[in-house]
Formats: structure tokens, C-alpha cells, sequence
């Protein structure tokens, strides 16, 4: 390690003016290797840190009729800083049922979608991986497809095939199979529908990307020892894509928990989830306190389950 | 000693009433237009190492997938222990297969992956430890049960993939380039290890090689393929003094070819005259050839004689210039410009440490070989 940094301080030091920056970066603890690091940490620290902290700062302050519409949380006055730390906001969220109902139902219903999905995902990502390869890309395209349109016009495209005299109960009751129209709009289904059906592709990717690296010579190996087709997927495909379902399901579940657009367009009045909550805080109730801590909060539910996740990853990929 | 184990002596593919244990008649496999393997008829007795030797895109590869069931032949027919084994679909077939990257299961500890094949026969579980515990001694992998293969070494990883390919005592096992992966000195020590684990279990092997050594040490027999052929089969005795063709001559080991046309037809012998050596090469029997027909004669460079002086009383000899000397350590390759151009290659084993007249560059010397040293091979 010390002989490469030798060597590149050297290398340094033969450009002409290049020295003095290059021995500041370098003390600084940003040689080559730490400025490629240092954009992304600057992306993340601008646009990410920063606003949460702005939202953190909103969530433990007093909501108020102004403009911005919440009191500052410190003062100066008179050589004195006072500063308040307003926690009812999260106490508040924890007191009223509606808040933690929103929050088990969104998770409810991310869980279920991102399970539909993996469960849809799965044999097109491994058969998109097993077809031939100058088909792989087309197939692929095909999956991304749906992206080259608004996500908003594409969910509201499943309005008129849900809906009382759309397409799906026209359909249906031209053939005679019902009598009157099925109910699919405003109800859970339709939820879970506008979700797995945009969601897809995010789970098909990374179980594409996968699949499509595993070493075929494992499968044969299996079956040569005597699996069926079924055993060797329960044995070895399963377990060795394990990293793709964690990374498809969580590309699916964490936007999913979250989403706004979806229940808001396809589901009824009692589809609670917490982004709709959200909306109602910041815009309706402009109780922008209350809703920075239903935020943020909803930020650590996430978190935790990603960060366990991670980390059984890891362990994983240090026995691979 | 078990069952069904060859001895040294014994040559049951000599034996017309021997029954093979491994059928393959008339098998072709075509991708498309492109033949892999063509009209190739086989067989294999139990307890044999067989190897199949050839170049890369030989098609021999493809006829182990098909012995395996990994891929379905065009035509023909494989028969295994007197079952034939068409439609058969891998997993229950009794054969098993040593994969050329090994194929161990990533996930899986190196106990798991042998025993791999017992569970999914369904065998209870102090039967499947014990066959397992077995099997790692014997392969010698006791303490690296619990490893995963990711934490072995190439030589470790080859002898994991032998246990589980052997646990399941199949009749038949194929290794696809067993030792390929392995370092020079680790491949030797292994192949003498798979032929004893060969001849304490007495499992028939039928191995894929592109390595001539490797095929000459461990096989009781081997195939020499190319173009989706299989061109010779013999022991490996044959294959190196009676090659048939040029190709195969050329193929194992080294060679001197001699292009030249019959000049002399006699009751005994023939005498073929070479352009190249510039000198008439006399082939004591074995061949019949008309007047005038082209030949080409095959020597062995560690069947050539060289000396300064003149070799005397043997026939098939000619001078020339010494163009190049390789050291080899227990040999040396001579390459020698004879009058013609043309070049040959002498070897000669070092008998001594040191030599004072030891041959050098650009010495004149004499190259020559008894008579019954050459092999004529059509061509």
C-alpha cells in the first residue's frame, strides 16, 4: 500500500505545478482513489443530507399559520440562543391509530406487490437469461419498454381498463362469464395491480443480471447427480440468485412503501398508505411539522429493514 | 483387489467374447449444419481409462455431454451395462461426470456438495454421512469438510469435485479435462493418485484430454479424435510406435516426417526413396506398397541416432549440420540441418553429468536409425 503511494506521489511531482495540489490533496486524505469517492459523497451529502436534515429540522418544530408554516426551532435574542425542540409531532403520530394503521397497510401492500412481482419476475427474468443471446436485448427492451411513457399516463391507462365499463368488464361480459361489472377500481386490487404491473421492470433487471452470470455448468452438475429440474431450482438456482431477489425486492418494496400516484388514481377511500398521508400533511392540513415526522419516520422503517438486508448480503457475498 | 479392476495384462478389448460395458455405435451429433461428432462407434470394457484425445472443437467434449445426457445425439446409440441409454434424462442415468471447471456448488460446504448426489437418491442420513466420511478420506480432504469451495485450492477443489462425482459409485465416470486446471508438478502427483482411486473402486473412467501426457499415463486405452472423428484407438503403447496416420503421428509426442515414394518392393523390406533426406530409407516389413507410390516414414526423435562419426553398418543414415541444441536436463533436443534443408530432431538422454565431448553447435555429424525405428504412415 505505502509503495504505491510513493509511486504516485512521485509520479505527481514530475508535473510541473501539479506538486503543491497534489501534496494538499494528498494530505487531505484525498490521493486518486479518494477524489473518485469524493464526487459521489459530495452528490449524496448535497442533495440527500442536507435536505433531510432540512426536513429533520421542520419535523421537531411548532406548525404555525405563517410563511414558511412552522416557527424556527432556534432564537437570538438579546445574546441568548433558545432553542425548541418540539417532539408532539412524533408523539402526536404515535397517539393517533391513523397514523400506524397508514404505516402497516403501506408495508402491507409493498410486501404483498413486491412479492407478486418476484413471483411474475422471476421465470421472465430466467427465461429472458436462458433464450439466446441476440435475443436477450430485444427481450430486455421490451421489459423497459413501458418506461418510454409518462408513469403517470401508464397508470392511468389501468383506470380504463379497471373501471365499471372498461375493458377488462366489457370483455368479460361479452363472453358471458359475468353478468354485471366487477368492481376492480378504487378497491386494494387495483393497488396491487398499478403496483406490480410499474414495478415490474425493477424487479426483472437485477434478477435478469443475475441469472443470466449463473454458470450453467452448476445446473448440469446438479442434474448429473441425480436432481430433477424442480430440485435443482429449489437447490442451486434458487440459493444462487439469492442476491438478485434481494436486490429486485428491494428496488420494488422501498418506492412501493412510499408511492403516492398509485393509490391516489386506483384505490378507493379506504386504501390508507402513508405517501397518501403525506400528501394530505404537507398540502391539505399544510402541517408541514406533522409532516416532516411522518416522513421521517418513514425514512427509519426503511432503513432498518435495508440495512439488515445489506447485511446479509454481505455476509453472503464474502462465501461466494 | 475388487471386482472387475484391469490388470496390467489383462486385455479384455482384445478378447472377442468379451462383452463391453460401454456401447457406442454409430453416434452422430450435428448442431445445424456443423457435424460435432461423426459416425463414431466405441467400445469401452469395465474397469478401463479411456481417454479421448484430440484438439479443441474435436467434438470430444460433445461426446461425453452425450454420454451424460447433456445433449441428445443426431443419430446412433449408446448402451451402458447393456441399457440403452436414449431418452434417459440426466439425473437417472448411472453414470456421473467430473466437470471441467469442477462445477462445486458455491453455496454449498465441501461436505454438502458430496453429498449432494446421496440426498437426492433419497439414502438415510447416517448412510449419506458415512459414505461422505469415506469419501474424504479417500480423496484426502478430511479437515476441509466445512470449507466452502471458494476457500480451496485448485488441487483441492479438483479432488472435492472427484469425491462427489465418485460418492454416488457410478458405473460409468467421465472427467472432462480432469487435470487441466491443475499446475505441472500437482497434475503429475494427481494422475497417479486417480489411477489408484480408479483401481481400488473399479469404476470404468472414460476421460477427456487435450494433453498427450496426461492421456499416456493415466488411459488403458485412448481415442485419438479429430474433425468429430475418432482416427485411432489403441493403448497408448500403440498410439506412440504404430501410428496409423500422420495426423496421430503427429499429434503424441514429437516426430521426424520423411516424405519420399516406393522405389524398391522386396519380399521383406522396402526401400523408399526421400527427396528430403536426400538419401533412400529402408523399411524392413510390415507394409506393402507399389512402385512409385507416395509414402511418408515416421521416426521418433529419441530413435535417432547422432554421432560425429560415421554410424557404420546402419542403413537409414545421413549427414549434416548441428543447427540448435536445447537442454532439457534429463535430455537434449537436437535440431539438426541435414544436407537436403531439411531439419530433424535427436533427442538424447544425458547419461552423465558432464561431458567433455559433449556435442556443439555447428559440429558435422551423422544422424541415423535402426531400421525396423520407422513407422510408415499413409500419405
Amino acid at each position: 500500500m505505502s509503495m504505491f503511494a510513493h509511486t504516485e506521489t512521485n509520479a505527481r511531482s514530475r508535473l510541473p505545478g501539479g506538486k503543491a495540489l497534489g501534496g494538499l490533496l494528498q494530505r487531505l486524505g484525498l490521493g486518486g482513489r479518494g477524489l473518485v469517492i469524493a464526487i459521489p459523497t459530495l452528490w449524496l451529502l448535497l442533495f440527500f443530507l442536507i435536505p433531510f436534515l432540512v426536513v429533520a429540522k421542520i419535523s421537531l418544530s411548532e406548525a404555525a399559520i405563517a410563511r414558511p408554516p412552522y416557527l424556527p426551532i432556534w432564537e437570538w435574542d438579546d445574546g441568548l440562543l433558545n432553542i425548541n425542540l418540539n417532539f408532539g409531532n412524533y408523539l402526536f403520530l404515535l397517539e393517533d391509530p391513523l397514523y400506524l394503521s397508514a404505516y402497516l397497510e403501506s408495508i402491507k401492500i409493498a410486501g404483498i406487490s413486491t412479492l407478486i412481482a418476484l413471483l411474475i419476475g422471476y421465470p421472465m427474468a430466467y427465461l429472458i437469461a436462458r433464450s439466446p443471446e441476440n435475443q436477450r436485448n430485444i427481450l430486455l427492451m421490451l421489459v423497459v419498454l413501458p418506461f418510454w411513457t409518462s408513469f403517470l399516463l401508464r397508470v392511468y391507462a389501468w383506470i380504463g381498463f379497471l373501471k365499471a365499463n372498461g375493458i377488462i368488464n366489457n370483455f368479460l361480459l361479452w363472453t358471458g362469464i359475468i353478468d354485471e361489472p366487477l368492481i376492480m377500481l378504487q378497491t386494494d386490487f387495483a393497488v396491487y395491480v398499478g403496483i406490480v404491473y410499474s414495478y415490474l421492470p425493477f424487479m426483472i433487471l437485477p434478477l435478469y443480471a443475475n441469472l443470466v452470470k449463473l454458470d450453467q455448468s452448476y445446473i448440469e452438475a446438479s442434474a448429473d447427480l441425480g436432481a430433477r429440474p424442480v430440485t435443482t431450482f429449489l437447490t442451486v438456482t434458487l440459493p444462487l440468485s439469492a442476491s438478485g431477489i434481494i436486490a429486485g425486492c428491494m428496488l420494488v418494496f422501498i418506492p412501493a412503501v412510499g408511492e403516492f400516484v398509485i393509490p391516489a388514481l386506483l384505490g378507493g377511500p379506504d386504501t390508507l398508505m402513508i405517501g397518501r398521508v403525506l400528501w394530505d400533511e404537507f398540502f391539505s392540513n399544510r402541517d408541514w411539522p406533522i409532516a416532516s415526522a411522518v416522513a421521517i419516520v418513514m425514512l427509519f422503517v426503511l432503513v432498518i429493514p435495508i440495512m439488515m438486508l445489506r447485511k446479509a448480503q454481505a455476509v453472503e457475498e464474502g462465501a461466494s | 483387489m475388487s471386482e472387475g479392476q484391469l490388470t496390467t495384462d489383462a486385455k479384455p478389448w482384445a478378447d472377442p467374447n468379451a462383452t463391453p460395458f460401454l456401447q457406442i455405435k454409430n453416434i452422430t451429433k450435428k448442431f445445424g449444419a456443423f457435424v460435432a461428432v461423426e459416425n463414431v462407434s466405441l467400445d469401452i470394457y469395465k474397469g478401463e481409462i479411456f481417454c479421448l484425445l484430440g484438439g479443441s472443437g474435436c467434438g470430444k467434449s460433445t461426446l461425453l455431454r452425450m454420454l451424460a445426457g447433456f445433449e441428445t445425439p443426431t443419430s446412433g446409440q449408446i448402451i451402458v451395462d447393456g441399457q440403452d441409454q436414449a431418452g434417459i434424462p440426466p439425473y437417472a442415468r448411472p453414470t456421473n461426470m467430473m466437470f471441467q471447471s469442477y462445477a462445486l456448488f458455491p453455496h454449498m460446504t465441501v461436505e454438502k456438495n458430496i453429498a449432494y448426489g446421496l440426498k437426492r437418491d433419497g439414502l438415510p442420513k447416517n448412510e449419506i454421512a458415512t459414505r461422505v466420511t469415506e469419501m474424504l478420506s479417500l480423496v484426502q480432504m478430511d479437515q476441509f469438510a466445512a470449507r466452502k469451495p471458494h476457500q480451496l485450492s485448485g488441487g483441492q477443489r479438483q479432488r472435492v469435485a472427484l469425491a462427489r462425482a465418485l460418492v454416488k459409485k457410478p458405473k460409468l465416470l467421465m472427467l472432462d479435462e480432469p487435470l487441466g486446471a491443475l499446475d505441472k508438478k500437482l497434475r503429475e502427483e494427481t494422475q497417479f493418485e486417480l489411477i489408484k482411486i480408479q483401481e481400488s473402486l473399479g469404476v470404468t473412467f472414460v476421460v477427456v484430454t487435450h494433453d498427450q501426457e496426461e492421456a499416456m499415463t493415466l488411459s488403458s486405452r485412448i481415442g485419438v479424435m479429430t474433425a468429430g472423428e475418432i482416427i485411432q484407438t489403441g493403448t497408448p503403447h500403440e498410439i506412440y510406435e504404430y501410428p496409423q496416420s500422420r495426423f496421430v503421428a503427429d499429434f503424441i509426442g514429437s516426430v521426424n516426417m520423411f516424405e519420399g515414394r516406393v522405389i524398391e518392393d522386396g519380399k521383406d523390406h522396402v526401400v523408399i526413396s526421400s527427396k528430403e533426406l536426400g538419401g533412400d530409407i529402408y523399411v524392413p516389413h510390415g507394409i506393402s506398397g507399389v512402385e512409385g507410390q507416395k509414402m511418408a516414414v515416421a521416426v521418433r526423435p529419441e530413435k535417432v541416432r547422432i554421432s560425429r562419426t560415421d554410424l557404420g553398418e546402419m542403413r537409414n543414415k545421413v549427414s549434416g549440420t548441428i543447427d540448435e541444441i536445447a537442454y532439457m536436463g534429463n535430455s537434449s533436443v537436437f535440431q539438426v540441418r541435414l544436407d537436403s534443408g531439411k531439419r530433424v530432431r535427436v533427442s538424447q538422454s544425458n547419461l552423465t553429468r558432464d561431458d567433455d565431448d559433449a556435442l556443439r553447435w555447428d559440429d558435422k555429424v551423422w544422424v541415423g536409425w535402426a531400421d525396423d525405428a520407422g513407422v510408415v504412415v499413409a500419405s
